[in-house]
């Protein structure tokens, strides 16, 4: 493997000192002048509820008050909060019946925090008090909760685009029997192959409504100038999308809609598309020249921003004796919550998963998403892989149990590599280190040693080891459009620019894009600067989500960096009278011609010279090139190159009390190239964090009326560090690197998230002999089925 | 619903002695709530599930941050005493180890440093650590107000959820447990979605084990009633009698019988009730 | 009283200020004292993004770690308080800083630096604290982005630096 000067290396991150120094400026740190304070005013009582009428007249009172901002105040435009729409051709978003029924201010309340008009004071305090006394009358409607509530012919109807509730499923069009899969080239369906399995295994598995939970609340700052331009702060993750969204919704040409970025504390998808930057943007616009800053609370998050997909999924998995995986069949019933935003997105990716994981002879999976008066679910990291994780890594496990065969053997014989689809029919593997990561996963926690161990325990914490396989994605195409514009610019000192929108979720993005722009240009990381991301001088970027950063990004700065040299290479041989074929590189930026050394000059000349060019007094000559050299760096990766892991968990079960206590995690991730090496790690262990917690610990409650029972630290509970296994390994497989991926590197960001889910799950089962097919697996889920089984079954 | 994290307002009486936060006490009454370490108090206002015109302060009083223990007088704690301090004193640990371990496995250490022990009496949570030991401890809270001082056994200090024998003109002073006698000895256990976490169930015990059979014993079950319970028919099966698996599976199921538990969102009723006995029957295990 | 005239001495420089008697500690520092090192998150003592270091006779060390969401400001009259913000001396980082960079325990960074916070007070009352204890002590500060892997491995680093010198 080729040795390189700066990827690879350990090297600090770019933006770690100003976050120890706390020096690091969020959103809601920012200060400017004549600064006002906006307050979403939500309905916190309902969940479903008609808005009669709302009096401002006390809040008008509240000193400090500048304006109370009405439905009525602002566009009646509906939107969208995704840009689901933009990415994919007008015709499949048709066929896939993409609506907008969102409204900045929304006459119906659809679900609890639904915002419903906005307040404008000097002060954050006197914006809360006012919000405090705004009276929202609101004629209640009945709560739809399940989706067989969604279904009744007599339920309350969400929006008249989508009549019966049904807000999305798999359009016959593009999915023949409304399914994703396939069938075997005779055309028998899975449902007709199972009739040929020895044994078919079966379940329904609930699919929790996991949290973000990024730790930084929601914060904008907005202003409307006077010029006429609307500038919003944001920590969004696709600022340049969402400068297109913003444009359409408040009817502005983009040249009026600046958007900035602001470093991003936490995202993992909530900051995917809009979320409050049409309510920052509106209260903005309602008082020009002011700028207006609008912070969620954090119990605001829960209700108020987009979560994961939750639901019911019901799988069945046929297996022949010797274990050969005959079809799998699948029907996920989904929960949208009270709008439509991503739609079949999230569920049509567990489908896909589904599809990308194994040799199924034969797949369907089918999906009915159903508006309910839940928080909306929008992306999530994973986006619908952990509900395939979940249901059909514990059904292989039971096949294999069934059938008397290791599922470690099973995984190595069964998963998908090379020269198979992935997730999309017809886009094939072109690398997979998974069979390296099964070897070091199992041989990192002591597989065979502890799973002999472990068989022979007795008394009332039982041990189990499980083992998950996954595949996910880099990048998001083709399901979605792909693209990324790179603009590297040379300095006059022979230093560069790059300036791409793709923003740093905190993963360590921007570090590695810029390690991958010095080693491709071969220069020090300290020759190069990325500048992201201002929409008023960056290019087009779709933003940080799919895991595409390393990947695209990646790709399109090294095809800069290699335009850039090449154009100093272009240069040098017309200032050397050579042709660009005899030049090459040497230290320190020198270009030297390969057959007279004699001839060479340095790049640092051409780049001063391509600014500072003079015409020599004495000869009258130009004395260098004249023109600063900018190159573009686009890149319409027509791949997504899959990375796959192998995660191992060891759970200990009290089986008095259903408590579940991890007590060692490998994940090893087959990356390709790890670029940044801390920053990969960071990403498997912070992955497994949230991966755990959707296993054991986290959904979101709610009442029989709608209203959420635990959006705040105090009942959403995430696993803590003295939670998380002190024994707990992230394990980076280079083994495979990828042909399309920049220096081979394939994505690692979402894909961490799924390690423990199916491990865990199965460890469990290990343990205990049952299988808990709802998640999280609670204490409580656990001894209940072990009180409907009569005791564990070991 | 709170629709804001800033407090609503209130007039702060900052006393600077016991007697001036009594005069006030009785000055304001019900319209004041009483705020030492504030972790809990601050929550509340910001949620509207308290109000209050006025808030009396009581961290500048010299002399109320203490632990102190003798051999008549037993360990009284002040009022000022964070769950830190208690933490980090020896005599809690060795002479109390139900609340030691009440203390220790109670919330965050940044909320430990400030909250304090009488503090989560006072709050009267059925889920409070340190109340369902205090209980099992045979603890009394000390009350004062400008008829003097009156000293409220644990047992009659609970009167419902948040509710508790303090009146609105006396501020509680101290906590006071009895001295540790030979042979008695307690434990503490607690159930939690994660470590840091409020407690789905908690149980305290204290048993006198100074003869060859279990002399007294107190048993406290914390969040499985509207208030932190003694499970008084199980302890009368300990009286007199050595302890043996036998007795402590009968333990185990008058436990979940006596009990009231509810489904909320830490929990159901059914899983607070079978885990209770099984604390319960762990925590006496412990002490043998 | 509605307001209170306070003294705090706020990474060693004396600060009088007259405060709102129903503000927040970290209330007043970000709204009143502009000081946007310290993050404010929950605001209910959960997650320890606003954790700053307050002068304890008592604790060891002198001072002990605090949600500034949890205490009044006008209640901290006199008191001696740090931030991450103060913690560096003449340019250079405190060895926790400086293992947080090293470790690469830093992400999106909005816990950071209550999490540096929290990191100084355990290594200041136990220099040599265990991987159990620091794990317990940090309980109290969420991290979404880390695990909390590479924090803990940077408080270890840290600790072990101080024992050192």
């Amino acid at each position: 493997m080729a040795e390189y000067s700066v990827v690879g290396h350990r090297i600090p991150k770019l933006d770690a000192r100003e976050k120890v120094t706390g020096r690091g400026m969020y959103a809601g740190d920012l200060r400017m002048e004549g600064l006002l304070y906006g307050k979403i005013v939500r309905c916190w009582e309902y969940a479903h509820a008609k808005v009669k009428k709302i009096d401002f007249s006390d809040a008008r009172k509240v000193p400090g008050v500048v304006k109370c901002v009405g439905s009525k105040d602002v566009t009646q435009r509906p939107y969208n909060t995704t840009i689901m729409k933009l990415l994919v051709p007008e015709v499949f978003a048709d066929v896939f019946g993409e609506i907008a029924d969102l409204n900045i201010f929304n006459p119906v309340v659809k679900h609890q925090g639904d915002a419903v008009c906005g307040i404008i004071a000097k002060t954050e305090e006197a914006a809360e008090r006012a919000a405090e006394k705004v009276k929202v009358t609101y004629e209640p409607l009945p709560i739809v909760m399940t989706a067989a509530e969604a279904k009744r012919k007599d339920a309350p109807q969400f929006t008249p685009l989508k009549p019966g509730n049904l807000a999305a499923d798999f359009p016959e069009a593009f999915f023949p029997g409304g399914a994703y899969g396939h069938n075997t080239p005779d055309g028998k369906t899975p449902a007709q192959h199972m009739k040929e399995a020895d044994l078919v295994v079966e379940d329904t598995f609930y699919c929790p409504r996991q949290k973000q939970v990024q730790m930084e609340n929601h914060t904008y700052i907005a202003k409307y100038d006077d010029r006429g331009r609307l500038t919003c702060w944001t920590s969004t993750q696709m600022p340049k999308p969402v400068q297109n969204l913003i444009a359409e919704l408040f009817e502005l040409p983009l040249t009026r809609v600046r958007i900035i970025q602001a470093p991003i504390g936490g995202a993992f998808g909530c900051r995917l598309g809009m979320i409050g930057e049409p309510h920052a943007c509106a209260l903005a616009m309602a008082v020009p020249g002011r700028p207006v800053k609008v912070e969620f609370l954090r119990e605001e998050d829960w209700v108020a921003s987009e979560s994961r997909a939750s639901g019911h999924i019901r799988v069945r998995a046929g297996f022949k004796k010797d274990g050969t995986p005959v079809a799998i069949d699948a029907d996920y019933e989904v929960l949208k919550g009270g709008y439509y935003t991503h739609g079949s997105g999230p569920p049509f990716c567990t489908a896909a998963f589904m599809y990308g994981m194994y040799k199924w002879q034969a797949m369907a999976m089918r999906a009915n998403i159903w508006f309910n008066n839940m928080v909306p679910y929008g992306a999530y990291q994973g986006y619908g892989n952990p509900e395939n994780t979940f249901a059909v890594e514990q059904l292989v496990d039971r096949a294999c149990n069934q059938l008397g065969l290791d599922p470690v053997e099973w995984r190595r014989k069964w998963h998908k590599g090379i020269g198979d689809d992935t997730w999309l029919k017809g886009v094939k593997f072109a690398s997979c280190g998974l069979d390296d990561c099964i070897d070091k996963a199992t041989k990192a926690i002591q597989w065979d040693k502890k799973k002999k161990e472990y068989a022979k325990m007795k008394g009332t914490k039982l041990r189990g080891l499980g083992l998950g396989v996954m595949q996910h994605t880099s990048g998001a195409w083709p399901m979605l459009l792909e693209y990324t514009n790179t603009i590297m610019r040379l300095n006059e000192d022979c230093t560069v620019e790059i300036m791409n929108s793709c923003s740093d979720l905190g993963t360590g993005g921007h570090t590695a894009v810029t390690q991958m722009a010095a080693e491709a240009l071969g220069w020090p990381m300290d020759d190069v600067h990325l500048k992201c991301c201002d929409s008023d001088c960056n290019g087009f970027d779709i933003g940080a989500h799919a895991s595409r950063t390393i990947y695209c990004v990646g790709r399109a700065v090294t095809q800069a960096a290699t335009r850039l040299k090449q154009e100093l290479i272009n240069r040098a041989a017309k200032n050397l009278q050579v042709q660009p074929e005899d030049l090459a590189w040497g230290e320190d930026k020198e270009i030297y011609c390969t057959w007279d050394p004699a001839k060479h000059m340095n790049a640092r000349r051409i780049a001063k010279e391509s600014i500072y060019s003079f015409d020599d007094p004495a000869t009258g000559k130009t004395i260098g090139i004249p023109g600063q050299i900018v190159v573009t760096g686009d890149d319409f990766v027509k791949h997504c190159s899959p990375p796959f892991s192998a995660s191992c968990a060891e759970v200990e079960v009290d089986i008095e009390t259903g408590e579940v206590k991890v007590l060692s995690f490998v994940n090893a991730h087959d990356i390709g190239k790890a670029i940044h090496p801390p920053s990969v790690e960071g990403q498997l262990e912070g992955g497994s964090q949230k991966g755990f917690g959707y296993v054991l610990t986290e959904d979101i409650y709610y009442d029989k009326n709608g209203l959420c029972l635990n959006n705040d630290f105090t009942d959403y509970k995430m696993l803590g560090p003295s939670d998380m296994p002190v024994d707990m390994k992230a394990i980076l497989v280079e083994s495979a690197p990828d042909p399309l991926g920049p220096f081979g590197a394939k994505s690692c960001g979402e894909s961490a998230l799924m390690g423990p889910i199916g491990s865990v799950a199965n460890a469990i089962y290990d343990a205990i002999g049952i299988q808990i097919n709802e998640a999280p697996i609670t204490p409580e889920r656990v001894l209940a089925a072990i009180r409907k089984n009569g005791g564990v079954k070991k | 619903m709170s629709n804001s994290r800033i407090l609503p307002e209130f007039e702060l009486l900052v006393p600077q002695s016991v007697s001036e936060a009594v005069d006030m006490a009785a000055q304001y009454g019900d319209k004041a709530a009483v705020l030492a370490g504030g972790t809990d108090l601050l929550i509340m206002l910001q949620k509207g599930s308290a109000t209050s015109e006025y808030v009396i302060a009581m961290g500048e009083i010299e002399g109320l941050d203490y632990i102190k223990y003798g051999k008549a007088d037993g360990l009284r704690i002040g009022a000022l005493t964070t769950i830190t301090r208690m933490v980090d004193n020896n005599t809690v640990k060795k002479n109390y180890p139900a609340l030691w371990q009440a203390c220790k496995q109670h919330s965050a250490p940044q909320i430990r440093n400030i909250a304090t022990t009488l503090g989560n009496v006072m709050r009267a949570s059925p889920s409070g650590d340190c109340s369902c030991a205090l209980l099992a401890l045979g603890a009394a809270v000390m009350l004062e107000s400008k008829n003097g001082r009156r000293e409220v056994p644990m047992d009659d200090f609970f009167i419902n959820y948040g509710k508790t024998a303090r009146k609105v003109d006396e501020i509680a002073v101290e906590i006071v447990i009895p001295p540790v006698q030979n042979g008695v000895v307690s434990s503490f256990m607690r159930m939690t979605r994660t470590n840091f976490d409020l407690s789905k169930v908690n149980v305290a015990v204290q048993l006198d084990l100074s003869g060859k059979t279990c002399n007294e014993a107190r048993i406290a079950v914390g969040a499985v009633a509207p208030t932190t319970i003694r499970i008084k028919k199980a302890e009368a099966l300990l009286k007199g009698v050595k302890i043996n698996d036998a007795l402590l599976e009968k333990i185990a199921s008058v436990v979940s019988k006596e009990i009231k538990p509810i489904d909320d969102v830490r929990s159901t009723a059914e899983y607070r009730r079978d885990v209770s006995a099984v604390l319960v029957r762990r925590a006496i295990k412990a002490c043998l | 009283m509605k307001k209170r005239s306070i003294t705090l001495f706020i990474n060693g420089e004396e600060c009088n200020i007259t405060v709102q008697a129903h503000h927040t500690l970290v209330h007043v520092l970000r709204n009143q004292l502009n000081m946007t090192d310290v993050k404010h998150c929950c605001g209910r003592g959960e997650c320890g993004a606003c954790t700053v270091l307050v002068d304890d006779d008592k604790a060891p060390g002198g001072r002990k770690a605090v949600d500034a969401c949890m205490v009044l400001a006008a209640m901290m009259d006199g008191k001696r308080i740090t931030t991450v913000g103060g913690l560096e001396e003449d340019g250079k980082l405190h060895p926790v800083q400086q293992a947080f960079i090293d470790e690469g325990a830093v992400q999106c960074g909005f816990c950071t630096g209550g999490m540096i916070m929290k990191s100084v007070s355990i290594l200041e009352k136990n220099p040599k604290a265990k991987e159990d204890e620091i794990r317990s002590e940090l309980e109290g500060n969420i991290c979404r982005c880390t695990g909390y892997v590479k924090i803990v491995d940077a408080v270890k680093k840290a600790g072990s630096w101080s024992t050192k010198r």
